[in-house]
């Protein structure tokens, strides 16, 4: 597993970050107040993708995702596929009830990393799917 | 809009063109196609407008004429008053149309098959090719293709725009059906390209649609100073070719497509149902394509559209037709035997809507707006099939069933162009779905879907693949489109080689190969080993699909008999993955 990251580095920068970025847990600076939206190579967490907070209800997420998506998808102005196939990546987990307790768990107590195949360029997150 | 830096393809013969910028202000305009009619629809600064041909008609007869060494498509149906072909000459066999039907596909397709019954020629040897198909002129079949005709209509569509806009036109974007294959989509390019138009989108015919909804629900809350509620709107689209669903959500301007499917039946087939119901022997007498023939087959289909058309106002319909030779057709056809006649194609229609609303992961109760368009749509047992589903007494009012479509696509057009407007009438956003599963052969004839159907794009999915073989060196990623669970019910796109395995036993290598669909729904496969890694490990291939340049359907069995199983990849089972 780290060999495979190490060979795929070079191809993708921020992989490296990624990989340390998990163990950097998160969470819980929870309040129903929108955070900054944070995008970029600083969003960590789905909440901080979506720029809400942990306790955000299904209407905000949907909003949320809504008005950033006019930002980062490509055919809104947004640089790339990576910044929108994020954002949705957080949506689609977010918005789905089950999906949403899973997510929760499992940033709770941390599981072992997904395997990391082959990434193509452009890539910047661990976060997609 | 950023200008989508446009990539040259491998297929050099759908980029066509040097993309050098034009100085006049450059909207695309959009097109839809239809299979029966064609429309095109420009933004002219404040709202979309759809042109008129020299015969004031918005919806023009999608067909090209062979007439001596001339050719006149249905833009102009013939120019002149005096030389305006009327429907019998368009059924005479010295035009093709329903192009849309036949364009990219092969002559084992069923929907090919059907077309044989209309009075041009379409031949078919059944090995999967392209079907031969030819048109009338002076008493002689001429041939041609379905993408040289929707080139020759195109050209003079576009003839029309720059005449009605006084400058050229270069970009578009046209609607397609949600069940058009992405090698059809590459036939549709293609015919574009030959009619010097660029493609900027392809968008799926009901997402055109939600679009104008999108923005007339935005413009409705500018108005009442409303809060920005979602909606749910599904469209059903049904013409003569095809039949489309989605369910969009749709909130601030943004209309996100949350599902899609479609089919390929329509108006041509609940037309062929009927005119075999009123003349029985309609494929007996029809055989041989004599000219007698084509021209009393022209006859019966005027009468049966005709007769069709009538039935959705009243409860029945009387046909008469003079066949000559002393044969006549008389029959009294009500709703019930129309009915009757074409269950198989409501059936078929009702299970499209099903499964797009369970891929939607909704309920009827969750619909706000039933939209109904497309010509099929005024057939009022279709009305009562989708809004029943749907648990809706009326449609939708604020759409034109039969410009929606072209409407949609022209403000796309705009959008995409990056023109904006100080309203915020294009203050608009699409966010798509892909409509078919992708993925590859694996598990000997399985088909792994990488990219589910409905996956919101852009999208980039990868999956663990592993060899079937000790020492396996080899593998055969052959790219598939479609529903089927068998990589062979599916549409090939393409394949292609991972060689330079290192020898290991069966199982323990791992092969990722990752989809992409960018936002111009440009679809790449990447593949390559992961593991072992090492410098031994041969580079990543990537692909943009689709490379086939024919829709030979038999290249995955040819694939089967030169190799058998020895370039097979199986799914690396989840629970061997880390």
């Amino acid at each position: 597993m780290a060999a495979s990251f190490a060979s795929t580095a070079s191809v993708v920068p921020s992989c490296g970050a990624a990989g340390a970025r998990r163990g950097g847990r998160f969470v819980a600076r929870a309040s129903a107040v929108a955070m900054a939206p944070a995008l970029g190579t600083t969003a960590r967490t789905h909440y901080e993708v979506l720029g809400v907070g942990t306790a955000a209800s299904r209407g905000e997420v949907k909003a949320a995702y809504r008005r950033l998506a006019r930002e980062v998808h490509p055919d809104a102005g947004g640089r790339g596929d990576e910044g929108f196939i994020r954002l949705h990546a957080a949506y689609a987990t977010l918005a789905d009830p089950d999906e949403r307790a899973r997510y929760d768990r499992s940033v709770a107590r941390p599981a072992p990393a997904r395997a990391v195949g082959f990434r193509p360029r452009r890539w910047e997150t661990d976060q997609c799917w | 809009m950023a200008e989508q830096v446009y990539t040259v393809a491998s297929d050099s013969e759908t980029t066509g063109e040097d993309k050098s910028q034009p100085s006049f202000p450059d909207v695309a305009i959009g097109i839809d196609i239809g299979t029966s009619k064609c429309s095109v629809a420009v933004w002219n600064g404040h709202q979309v407008e759809l042109l008129k041909n020299t015969r004031n008609q918005h919806g023009m007869r999608s067909y090209v004429m062979f007439k001596d060494d001339n050719l006149s498509a249905g833009v102009t149906g013939g120019a002149t008053r005096e030389n305006a072909h009327e429907e019998r000459d368009i059924l005479s066999g010295s035009a093709i149309f329903n192009m849309k039907r036949l364009i990219g596909r092969t002559d084992t397709d069923e929907v090919v098959q059907a077309s044989k019954a209309l009075p041009f020629l379409v031949q078919t040897l059944g090995i999967g090719v392209r079907p031969f198909i030819a048109a009338l002129v002076n008493n002689m079949w001429r041939s041609t293709t379905p993408e040289e005709v929707l080139a020759i209509f195109l050209l003079e569509l576009k003839a029309l725009v720059e005449m009605h806009l006084k400058h050229p036109v270069r970009n578009a974007v046209l609607t397609i059906p949600v069940a058009f294959s992405r090698f059809q989509q590459t036939r549709i390019e293609r015919a574009c390209a030959m009619a010097g138009l660029h493609v900027l989108r392809l968008m799926p015919e009901p997402t055109a649609v939600a679009l104008l909804y999108a923005q007339q629900q935005q413009q409705l809350m500018h108005d009442n100073m409303g809060s920005g509620i979602e909606k749910i709107a599904l469209i059903f689209n049904m013409g003569a070719g095809y039949c489309d669903v989605a369910v969009a959500a749709t909130a601030g301007g943004v209309s996100q497509i949350r599902a899609l499917s479609g089919c390929t039946v329509g108006g041509e087939d609940i037309l062929q149902n009927t005119m075999r119901h009123v003349l029985p022997n309609f494929d007996s007498l029809y055989a041989g394509q004599t000219m007698d023939r084509i021209k009393s087959m022209g006859l019966v289909r005027i009468a049966t559209q005709d007769a069709i058309h009538k039935l959705a106002n009243q409860e029945s319909v009387e046909i008469n037709v003079d066949l000559g030779n002393g044969q006549q057709v008389s029959k009294v056809l009500d709703h019930s035997e129309f009915e009757q006649v074409n269950r198989a194609i409501f059936e078929k229609c009702e299970k499209i809507i099903n499964q797009c609303l369970v891929d939607a992961k909704l309920v009827p109760e969750d619909i706000n707006d039933v939209i109904l368009v497309g010509g099929c749509s005024r057939i009022p047992r279709i009305r009562s099939l989708v809004l029943g589903l749907c648990k809706k007494e009326v449609s939708y009012k604020n759409v034109d069933a039969l410009e929606a479509a072209v409407s949609g696509a022209a403000l796309e057009g705009a959008i995409a162009s990056g023109v904006t407007d100080p309203s915020g009438s294009l203050d608009l956003l699409t966010i798509q779905a892909t409509p078919m599963n992708l993925g590859i052969r694996a598990d000997g004839d399985g088909f792994a879907a990488i990219i589910p159907r409905n996956t919101t794009v852009p999208a980039r999915r990868d999956m663990l693949f592993t060899t079937t073989h000790d020492n396996q060196t080899e593998a055969l990623i052959a790219v598939y489109e479609g529903e089927g669970e068998r990589a062979e019910d599916n549409h090939l796109l393409g394949y292609f080689k991972i060689a330079g395995i290192p020898p290991a036993p069966k199982g323990s290598v791992e092969i990722s190969v990752c989809m992409d669909i960018d936002a111009s729904n440009v679809l790449r496969v990447f593949a390559g080993v992961v593991k072992p890694q090492g410098p031994a490990i041969p580079p990543f291939i990537e692909v943009r699909m689709p490379t086939l340049d024919d829709g030979h359907g038999w290249c995955g069995q040819a694939l089967a008999k030169m190799y058998g199983k020895t370039l097979d990849l199986a799914v690396l089972p989840k629970k061997l993955q880390p």
